[in-house]
């Protein structure tokens, strides 16, 4: 059984960060239900990596301490990826062939996940999904074995374009990452909007890892569009933010973005004041679990909960629920088959698992980003909500009925 | 006319942040034959300890001046205890002893700051934006350009009219020759190696401001810096300078008018440069 | 018989045996590391032997690997027609970029197949209905050795299929370097002017050993497909060209035989390190300076430099 030991560290002044730390367990942690996360720990997308295993830690540890689920202790195992397809699979293979889990989560790139998903069939092992939004992971690309319990991409355009059909605004701008995550989330909102006798007066795909967006500034505001509609990965988004605000854009043209990450809310600060866009998982949801929820984590990792910690969670506390509930972690194909069609309420709402496509049904939500001084940084306030049938797509497909 | 000016003024700013990035890595493939492919992540130590420093004292000038040496101290240190006794050998393993610091340093900014991108707000003096013939154009930017245009005829002057400068020239043309006539040449290249990271430390600072301060923006510097260089010469600063410009330029127009060819249009222009050019635009004939 | 031949029987004998003693997900890395072991073999051609540093190695293995992809899942063929498209097809690629490219020397001709490494990439990137874009292609299968022959599903049936391609890689390379070509080949490495001060032209000969390097790269490339099941943009990327001249400085530069070694090493330290802590990169970059700077052999060449040999 492997085990992984952390470092803890805390540095003073302005410098902060921190290590969580694991700790050894106990020796009475026999027969464990294994869950292998081949996740981003490293790099760039390493705050993804690191979101997926907070939820983890928070979960881990609370179910463990009420005795495990059917009285077997679980056990987390991570394996660092580098954004790399070819070790996605790799780590994948380790943890399934080697340390026996059934169950995979934590992939951050759709490349990855895809990489895995299409393996999972010959593994027979379950990926859940929590962070992955490529709408062809449950359409083109899907297999019996795997499951998405976050918010799609698709679903997250829909929630966005919802909103803004109903918003004075007539005129839009389309800026989407050059990959395969951009171009749809764009394509996906210019299909609906249109649709909703709006217009899209330009599109401009910047390449990943753009770090100077003058150009596109510059056409956003040539375009007069009233708003631009935004599709970029976290640190694209950051830099674009700070440069939108500096170039004096976000005076004219309101920003709307398919993810409203609270990283992006605590890199670029109040310059983003105003935003709105939709998320996956926003922690201002006012319910008595979700408010517990933030509490728990907080006191857990000392930061709010951002949208694929609660995802994750969501994730984990679901499927814990189907194993408790079909009695065997052990036997894939029942859990497979008990998870199908089956209800949970979750942080944000209530969840229910299509049999088609193994999409969680669940509410979309469009928020603001909005400064709070009960917050060290800008925080998500939730303009809308959407009952999870009106956000999800037809079954198998990207498109909306 | 004002979309003109706009344009003109972000490959200008552009232009300036990279040559900031890039001269340092000619100088250290002119004088030292090295190519340092920690370049990158010694700009981004200067954005992180930059974004450390106004964070501390709330002083974006000082940051400005107090940490591009500390970066190149740092750079020095490296250089002294690990590059100096493999100068003998061909450059490829330079080059892979420069790819392994730059895994240590890379990672070891994520152990200090974690994952998540610093904010680094640009001094109240260069916030705001200045009307320029009818468009507002961000002073941080035209700071970016006035920036790059003193740094360049600072390096130029101090090794052209400077003693040290002289010293560096002559190590560079030929180090035997060097040595025998006096020069240290171990501490001139420990210098040479060290400025050089405190003016990749110096474009992390001034980048700060406008692009945050994230885990991998080294490596994503590093390979534009690359081409800059190549495109320019190695070795020369009006190269660095010329080649920051093509590539300023190249970029930003690029993404304007040409672009779906922006993933791909500086390797272009760099392609068609070597063609005519192989050593390029002011560079020397090996 | 002489050492080498004992060791290299040695070796043979236990690439076959080790199916049976391995665990499945040991045998898998094995094979793993023998894809990743011929495209480090494939980069000495170029480096070890000509003296040419390539800074886009990695996209001739994608080219490979993309491919070999497309015509096990548009085609069905079986697996070694598409090891043979994707060896051509990098093959193809790799002319007109090895034409332009050796025009140049040194950091420059390194740039110049950079440059086109990530065009390549972008095209990859892009060219979405081809190649999946970022997302690239997956569930490529595992067909069969020949027409109406043996399925090479099973992990035992395909190592043998890359254990064969790389010995037989390894002996055709080994040929090579031992011919009057290649002969001529390390001339130019140790000093090209004095080459063409003889008379010769060395651009040709730098030229077609470029794109047989590229061939062998493909053919990494289109073993990986199958057996990983997908081909996406990042294997063409230069952060890999740059792993792969890592591995070749591992294993011992000029030895063809090293960089294999060389890849498995490297490979094996990040798995094992990224499965200890997150901060392995610390660590292999520090072992990485060490190497470089007390081993300059690489693991081969110091191992041969101990046994008394020049």
């Amino acid at each position: 059984m492997r085990r992984r030991d952390f470092l803890k560290t805390a540095v003073a002044g302005g410098i902060g960060a921190s290590l969580s730390g694991a700790y050894l367990q106990p020796a009475w942690a026999q027969n464990p239900i294994k869950i292998g996360l081949p996740t981003v720990l490293s790099g760039g997308n390493a705050q993804y990596g690191i979101q997926a295993k907070r939820a983890c830690e928070l979960f881990g540890k609370e179910i463990n301490a009420k005795g495990g689920i059917l009285g077997r202790p679980v056990e987390f195992i991570y394996e660092d990826t580098g954004s790399d397809p070819a070790t996605a699979v790799r780590k994948a293979q380790k943890l399934v062939e080697k340390d026996g889990v059934k169950f995979l989560t934590g992939t951050v790139l759709s490349s990855e996940a895809l990489a895995v998903s299409a393996k999972c069939p010959e593994w027979k092992v379950i990926l859940m999904s929590t962070i992955n939004g490529a709408g062809s992971l449950t359409a083109k690309a899907w297999n019996r074995y795997f499951f998405r319990v976050n918010t799609s991409g698709p679903m997250g355009a829909r929630a966005v374009s919802l909103y803004l059909a109903e918003a004075p605004m007539k005129r839009f701008f389309g800026l989407g990452s050059d990959y395969a995550w951009g171009r749809d989330s764009v394509a996906s909102f210019s299909t609906q909007i249109t649709a909703a006798k709006k217009e899209v007066v330009g599109k401009d795909y910047p390449p990943v890892g753009t770090k100077d967006f003058a150009s596109y500034i510059g056409k956003i505001k040539q375009s007069k569009a009233e708003a631009c509609y935004m599709a970029l990965p976290g640190q694209d988004a950051t830099i674009f933010f700070k440069q939108a605000f500096q170039f004096g854009l976000t005076r004219e043209v309101k920003l709307v973005t398919e993810i409203l990450e609270l990283e992006n809310m605590k890199a670029v600060g109040e310059a983003m004041a105003g935003t709105i866009g939709s998320t996956r998982y926003p922690f201002t949801v006012d319910t008595p679990k979700n408010r517990d929820f933030v509490k728990r984590f907080h006191a857990m990792h000392g930061v709010y909960p951002d949208m694929f910690d609660g995802e994750t969670y969501e994730g984990l506390e679901w499927l814990a629920q189907v194993i408790q509930k079909v009695g065997t972690a052990d036997d894939v194909e029942k859990v497979i088959d008990a998870w199908e069609d089956s209800s949970y309420e979750g942080l944000e709402g209530p969840f229910f698992m299509r049999k088609c496509d193994h999409q969680a049904v669940q509410p979309g939500f469009v928020v603001e980003a909005v400064k709070d001084p009960n917050y060290p940084h800008l925080i998500p306030k939730i303009l809308a909500t959407y009952p999870g049938e009106r956000v999800t797509p037809k079954c198998r497909t990207e498109e909306f009925a | 006319m004002a979309i003109l000016v706009e344009q003109l003024l972000n490959a200008l700013a552009l232009a300036g942040l990279l040559f900031l990035v890039s001269v340092g890595l000619s100088l250290v493939f002119g004088i030292l034959r090295v190519v340092n492919f920690a370049h990158g992540v010694f700009y981004m130590l200067g954005a992180y300890l930059g974004f450390t420093a106004v964070a501390v004292s709330g002083w974006f000038w000082l940051s400005l001046v107090v940490v591009p040496p500390l970066v190149g101290v740092v750079g020095a240190l490296l250089e002294a205890s690990t590059l100096r006794f493999i100068y003998r050998r061909p450059p490829i393993y330079q080059l892979l002893l420069t790819f392994g610091l730059a895994l240590i340093l890379e990672e070891s900014v994520r152990v200090i700051y974690g994952p998540t991108a610093k904010g680094i707000d640009p001094p109240p003096l260069l916030q705001g934006a200045v009307e320029i013939a009818g468009t507002f154009y961000p002073r941080y930017r035209l700071f970016l350009v006035v920036l790059g245009i003193v740094v360049g005829l600072g390096v130029w002057l101090f090794l052209q009219r400077t003693r040290t400068g002289l010293v560096i020239r002559a190590v560079a043309q030929n180090s035997e020759m060097a040595d025998c006539l006096g020069a240290n040449v171990g501490r001139v290249r420990t210098l040479v190696f060290g400025a050089a990271c405190a003016l990749a430390g110096l474009g992390g600072v001034a980048a700060g401001p406008m692009t945050t301060a994230y885990l991998g923006m080294g490596i994503g510097v590093i390979v534009d810096a690359f081409v800059v260089v190549v495109i320019g010469g190695l070795g020369s600063i009006g190269g660095s300078m010329a080649g920051s410009l093509i590539v300023g330029a190249a970029q930003t127009w690029g993404a304007f008018y040409l672009p779906e060819t922006a993933m791909v249009i500086m390797y272009a222009v760099m392609g068609v440069i070597l063609i005519f050019r192989p050593w390029g635009l002011f560079g020397e004939e090996e | 018989m002489s050492r080498t031949r004992v060791l290299a029987l040695a070796a043979l004998v236990t690439l076959a045996v080790l199916p049976w003693a391995l665990a499945r997900y040991q045998l898998s890395i094995l094979t793993d590391l023998l894809v990743f072991g011929l495209f480090a073999m494939s980069l000495d051609l170029i480096m070890g032997y000509t003296g040419m540093v390539s800074f886009g190695h990695a996209a001739y293995f994608g080219l490979g690997a993309y491919g070999s992809a497309l015509v096990l899942i548009h085609f069905g063929q079986p697996v070694p027609v598409a090891l043979l498209a994707g060896a051509l097809l990098a093959g193809a690629v790799a002319l007109p970029v090895g034409w332009f490219s050796t025009r140049a020397t040194g950091i420059y001709f390194a740039m110049l197949t950079l440059a086109f490494a990530q065009l390549l990439y972008t095209v990859a990137y892009k060219w979405r209905d081809l190649t999946g874009g970022s997302d690239g292609i997956a569930g490529v299968p595992k067909t069969t050795l020949f027409w109406g022959g043996p399925s090479l599903a099973s992990p035992r049936a395909f190592y043998f299929l890359v254990a064969a391609c790389v010995v037989l890689s390894l002996v055709a390379c080994c040929a090579l370097v031992r011919s009057p070509f290649g002969r001529a080949l390390q001339a130019i490495r140790e000093n090209e002017r004095r080459f063409t001060s003889l008379g010769r032209d060395p651009r040709p000969f730098k030229l077609v050993v470029f794109v047989i390097a590229a061939v062998f790269a493909g053919l990494a490339g289109a073993l990986f497909a199958p057996f990983r099941g997908f081909a996406s943009p990042e294997v063409m990327f230069w952060l890999f060209s740059g792993q792969g001249l890592m591995m070749v400085i591992m294993g011992g530069i000029g030895t063809l035989v090293g960089p294999v070694v060389g890849a498995m090493v490297f490979i094996l330290i990040q798995e094992v390190l990224s499965s200890y802590t997150e901060h392995w990169m610390i660590f292999t970059g520090a072992l990485f300076v060490l190497m470089v700077i007390f081993l300059p052999g690489g693991l081969v060449g110091t191992a041969r430099r101990l046994a008394g040999r020049g």
